[in-house]
């Protein structure tokens, strides 16, 4: 077996808990190899060991044969490896030329000399078909040729081991389709690739062999080609886990939320980023708005609640106009957000469980009289969410929220939202970064109100989230609306299409005129 | 005519001082630490400098002297300044805080030791630094009489400074890693570059020349030094902010403040000002106003590095 | 049992705030005085004892002089501690402080229409609502314009100074002594028999006045549904939108009442009739700037204000002594420099601390 990286039995801990407890990773060379498990997993973790991030406190680690000591990404470069970050570590106001050399600048007494560099770069550029603008500010471009930008970074360092974490997260399925095939030649020049996921339809379309953690231990190792996805989820989650959800009829309702010929115009670019965009969500049902993060959705949602103001449009809640209200008043006529960023906008991190719990309704009589709070209302009010909504924490509802796992933080703004009995709950990412066991929930939750004939919009990168969960789905793409889609009569394929703007249903024309 | 040479004479001295402390400000900014001591380093440093000027006037006198003490207090500046730094990256410690307590500590050290070693807390020097006519340059009209008459060399190391910064922080190695460690300190520590390292330049280079900007404050306008440099260390921080961390813009805020400044404490000497019935408090209130003005237009969309103030931890992804 | 109580305490966040601040606390005194022995190492440990024994060391009148020294800085560091909980740094105590000192000492010579009580309180309120427009400069500029407070404060600071040396000059000047004009005994605030209690005469009800305070704010803080939305901005801007917080309003509204404590602290340190004249010269007023240590020292906690601005009176009368063994009472304000420099490693503290009592407790329990 030639195997170009063997980590052996590698522990590493922070504090008393164990990210990574005695795993084993074996990668041959010119193979591409998944690696899979829950956030949480270890993944990431065990990734950044070889890169020479963290020191590991058991284990070894054998390039090419001869075991070695990696001990900060300088000594991880030197070896051959590089790393593609889930976040991308640029700059954003460097040229994706500075972006690419920093770390390995040519100099001549210190004074930067970059052509070069410049030459370097453009060779490899058109032999891998990456094409950049070397002068072009990372601000100023996509996401996806922020990610080639990357793949340059490593290029560019002559790197052959190849990381690649969680790449597809931001990309288009054009753009993932360019990944993999991009992949497939780096191959076959030789180099080795690793990537992390817990993508299963990417594993089968692209890995060779895939490696499974589950809580930081190792699971096992499986040829891709002989395993089904069933068998990979299984030995991910450690238990069979249901794809489909359970659902009953849509029944044709009343709108609860229209919005009307919204537009939202970015002060500084002029640009709009969200183009006289009208829908309406019904009584009963859960509207899905899918499109690749960036396009508008974001915005959307944040004039809709107020967040953001928009430029023209109005917006309807049960008929009422509510555009101009706002955010307080918007709640109390019925909207509940559950935010993109939750430890951001959704929660005073810290605050204690119980003063988040009244975070939009502390000044309301039961809480608080002639201006001084009711504190014993307040701890009741919290000890019922803790207790109806599962919600897990070291103190209670004293503890401090920062303190709290991302999957208890959501469970609290879910169950703070809902228990406002809103008209409609507005749910961005809400399973983002959770494990299963909290996304059950959530959609569990989501799925209840849909029974008690309120309205749900879920903006969702997710498409087996939207498939599942939705009973209509928005596609947005450049601020737009391009489709309206059943899940039950759509495929992935075709959602995929419409997100990247290559399909347009009939009744949705481009709005603007090139 | 001679009234504005005499403007821009003065305005030298006053926009020097502001500039090296502001560029030396941006380094540190730029390279993700917040620097609110420049004002209680400015004061050690022209503490410092100053009484070796006044220990060793007797044996030494002019430029030399003068460059000689430029070093000293450069030297003071950068090591006072280690305390910040040890305090905001290796503690990661509030860096409000940690500045607030260098601007507390000198002022009460430089009266204290004074006090102590010489009774009264004012040190006396004597300015053998002036520098009438620079031979030749000082015969160039126009340019000759604004900037080589009436002069000190100080404020042709400033400019010097400023050409200097321009050059390193936009054109060097250096000057990339600095400025990837403060707008985005994880992209640099993916490249293997050392955050901490780099951060501790950036605040010692912002304690060398805030050190050298007390001095360059005190010696052109006074002839001794009362352990304070009278805000100087915040208005900087001012120029810093209205020049949007950019050296260009930097030295245009500097020149506009000096001159502000200048008509504040030089109005005396214009004579179409002195006639005025505006009382002496005016004119001092003057630059502190016009500051205000600036920032309420300015402040809107920042330019400032994107990680500043925020302690790096390689734990936290 | 007894050990985990124990440690409950301790690691309780009230009590690791209390024992970081003692750390930081000695290791400032320990530095005092090194300072002392290296100047001159005959006189130092006396001088030490001065420092540390405070106003105790001229017994009741001393304390009442602590009093009277702790009751502006009190103010100002219950100003700059208020700001702090909303997320405001209040470097502009200074200004306001002058600015209210002013109001108050111009009412208190130039309202003569007054008489009896309500001159002093006239005055008082005058310097209150002096010191909250100097704040609600700053504020306005920063939740409508996006100016840095501390910038703006700083300015603010200098065109106080200098604007209220130019009234004394022009409406209350006293020439020979270049200082304002004495105030009207009915303006000066009554000592309600506390001068024959501690045989000072520089103590009043001020001091009374300031506890009065700290305990309004700390209710205001930690009671009220205004304190909720304050924090709450202070902590996460964001999030207080979404909450729906009027984060604008919130702001000016802080730093209305943080400007209103500071020109209160002037107001009763220069009604006091303690001998003490707004004096005419560009110097920023301290007291501000030993509000800032104060509200560090007392974790922006008002109960913890309140001790560490008669712990800075304490050891500030203590300066005043030290004089007598020829030192200069500088030394003072470096040790407060000392003292804030280690406060900013309060991290490093709090893992001493639970080290130890960890520590502590496996100890109790192996027996």
């Amino acid at each position: 077996m030639d195997y170009v990286i063997e980590m052996n039995n590698i522990t590493k801990r922070f504090g008393d808990f164990k990210a990574v407890d005695d795993v084993t990773l074996k990668v041959e060379r010119g193979e591409i190899h998944a690696l899979l498990g829950e956030n949480g997993a270890g993944k990431s973790t065990l990734m950044s060991v070889l890169f020479g991030l963290y020191t590991p406190e058991a284990g070894e680690i054998i390039i090419d044969k001869k075991k070695v000591k990696i001990n900060n990404p300088n000594d991880a470069n030197d070896l051959g490896i590089g790393m593609v970050h889930q976040h991308f570590k640029l700059v954003h106001n460097f040229t994706v030329l500075e972006s690419i050399v920093l770390g390995k600048e040519d100099t001549i007494n210190g004074f930067l000399k970059m052509d070069e560099a410049r030459k370097k770069v453009e060779k490899l550029s058109d032999r891998y078909k990456l094409k950049i603008d070397s002068d072009a500010y990372i601000s100023d471009i996509t996401v996806g040729m922020q990610q080639r930008v990357e793949i340059l970074k490593m290029l560019y360092r002559d790197n052959d081991i190849l990381i690649f974490d969680e790449p597809t997260a931001v990309l288009t399925q054009q753009e993932i389709e360019e990944l993999m095939k991009i992949m497939r030649e780096l191959t076959e020049e030789g180099k080795s690739i690793i990537f992390i996921t817990h993508k299963l339809n990417e594993i089968k379309e692209a890995a060779d062999r895939c490696t499974v953690l589950r809580k930081g231990k190792y699971i096992g190792t499986v040829d891709v080609k002989t395993t089904s996805k069933e068998q990979m989820s299984e030995m991910m989650v450690g238990r069979k886990v249901s794809f489909i959800i359970e659902k009953s009829d849509v029944k044709n309702l009343s709108p609860v939320l229209e919005v009307k010929n919204m537009t939202i115009t970015n002060k500084f670019t002029k640009k709009s980023v969200v183009k006289n965009v009208s829908f309406d969500v019904k009584k009963g049902e859960i509207l899905c708005i899918a499109g690749i993060d960036g396009n508008g959705q974001s915005e959307l949602v944040q004039g809709i609640t107020g967040l953001m103001a928009i430029n023209s449009g109005h917006i309807f809640l049960n008929g009422k106009d509510i555009t101009k209200k706002s955010i307080r008043h918007k709640c109390i006529e019925g909207i509940a957000h559950i935010p993109e960023d939750r430890q951001r906008y959704g929660l005073v991190l810290d605050y204690s469980l119980k003063e988040n719990a009244v975070l939009q309704t502390y000044y309301q009589q039961r809480f608080q009289k002639n201006g001084i709070i009711k504190f014993d209302a307040v701890r009741d009010y919290a000890k019922k969410l803790i207790s109806q909504y599962d919600i897990r924490s070291s103190q209670g509802e004293d503890s401090i929220v920062r303190g709290m796992s991302g999957g208890n933080q959501q469970k609290l703004i879910v169950a703070r939202e809902i228990d406002r009995n809103p008209e409609i709950v507005i749910a961005v990412q809400p399973t983002r970064g959770l494990d299963v066991g909290a996304i059950e929930y959530i959609h569990h939750q989501l799925l209840s109100q849909r029974e008690d004939g309120k309205a749900v919009l879920l903006v969702s990168f997710d498409l087996d989230e939207v498939m599942n969960v939705s009973d209509r789905i928005l596609v947005m793409f450049e601020g737009e609306i391009v489709g309206d889609l059943n899940p039950k009569s759509t495929t992935v394929q075709e959602l995929g299409l419409y997100m990247s703007g290559s399909k347009r249903s009939d009744s949705y024309e481009s709005k603007s005129k090139a | 005519m001679n009234t504005i040479y005499f403007i821009s004479q003065q305005t030298m001295f006053f926009a020097i001082p502001l500039l090296i402390v502001a560029l030396g400000g941006m380094f540190s900014e730029r390279s993700g630490i917040v620097n609110i001591a420049l004002e209680g380093i400015m004061v050690m440093g022209a503490f410092i400098s100053i009484s070796f000027i006044s220990i060793f006037q007797d044996r030494l006198s002019g430029q030399l002297l003068l460059i000689l003490a430029i070093l000293v207090a450069g030297l003071s500046g950068a090591i006072f300044s280690l305390l910040h730094a040890f305090a905001s990256i290796n503690m990661k410690a509030d860096q409000t805080i940690s500045g607030t307590a260098l601007n507390m500590f000198a002022p009460a050290f430089a009266i204290f030791v004074a006090r102590m070693v010489q009774g009264v807390q004012q040190i006396q020097f004597s300015d053998t630094f002036h520098i009438a006519k620079v031979p030749i340059l000082g015969d160039i009209p126009l340019i000759g009489p604004i900037l080589f008459q009436n002069c000190y060399i100080t404020t042709f190391i400033g400019i010097t400074i400023a050409i200097i910064s321009e050059v390193v922080i936009n054109h060097t190695k250096f000057g990339l890693r600095l400025r990837a460690c403060g707008e985005y300190p994880q992209a640099a520590d993916s490249v293997g570059i050392n955050v901490y390292k780099i951060r501790y330049a950036g605040v010692i280079i912002s304690g060398t020349l805030a050190g050298i900007g007390g001095l360059v404050f005190v010696v052109p306008t006074s002839t001794n030094f009362n352990a304070t440099v009278a805000g100087y260390g915040f208005l900087a921080l001012a120029v810093l902010i209205f020049g949007q961390w950019r050296t260009k813009k930097i030295f245009v805020a500097a020149f506009f403040f000096g001159i502000m400044k200048t008509f504040a404490s030089a109005y005396s000497g214009i004579p179409f000002l002195k006639g005025l019935p505006i009382s002496n408090e005016v004119y001092k209130m003057i630059p502190y106003i016009a500051t205000l003005i600036v920032l309420a237009f300015f402040s809107k969309s920042s330019q400032a590095p994107r990680a500043e103030g925020i302690p790096y931890d390689k734990g936290i992804r | 049992m007894k050990a985990k109580a124990k440690l409950n305490l301790i690691n309780s966040a009230w009590g690791v705030s209390f024992l970081s601040a003692v750390m930081a606390i000695a290791i400032g005194l320990l530095f005092g005085l090194v300072i002392l022995l290296v100047s001159n190492a005959s006189e130092a440990l006396s001088g030490f004892a001065a420092i540390i024994q405070g106003g105790f060391a001229d017994g009741a009148k001393g304390i009442g002089d602590v009093l009277y020294n702790a009751t502006p800085i009190i103010m100002t560091g219950l100003s700059v501690g208020f700001a702090f909980k909303t997320g405001l740094f209040n470097i502009g105590s200074s200004g306001q402080f002058t600015m209210g000192a002013f109001a108050a000492v111009y009412v208190g010579i130039k309202w003569t229409f007054l008489s009896g009580s309500s001159h002093w309180i006239v005055a008082l309120l005058a310097a209150c609502i002096a010191g909250a427009l100097w704040g609600l400069l700053p504020g306005i500029l920063k939740a409508v314009a996006n100016v840095h407070e501390v910038i703006s404060s700083i300015m603010m600071n200098y065109i106080g100074m200098y604007f209220v040396n130019m009234l004394i000059v022009s409406n209350i000047h006293d020439k020979i002594k270049n200082q304002s004009l004495p105030v009207l005994k009915s303006a000066i605030i009554p000592k309600a028999g506390l001068d024959k209690i501690f045989g000072s005469q520089n103590i009043n009800i001020g001091i009374l006045i300031a506890v009065l305070m700290v305990v309004i704010i700390y209710f205001l803080i930690n009671k009220t549904t205004f304190g909720y939305e304050l924090k709450a901005c202070g902590y996460s801007k964001d999030a207080s939108k979404y909450a729906g917080i009027n984060a604008r309003r919130n702001i000016i509204l802080s730093m209305v009442i943080a400007g209103a404590l500071s020109g209160l602290g002037g107001g009763l340190l220069y009604l006091a009739g303690s001998g003490k004249y707004l004096q005419v010269v560009d110097i920023l007023a301290p007291q501000g700037f030993n509000g800032i240590s104060v509200a560090l020292l007392g974790m922006s906690n008002p109960i913890g204000i309140l001790f560490a601005g008669l712990f800075i009176a304490h050891i500030t009368v203590g300066g005043v002594n030290l004089q007598l063994y020829s030192f200069a009472p500088e030394v003072i304000d470096i040790i407060i420099a000392a003292i804030i420099y280690c406060g900013a490693f309060a991290l490093l503290f709090k893992n001493i601390i639970f080290k130890f009592s960890k520590k502590k407790v496996k100890e109790d329990e192996s027996i």
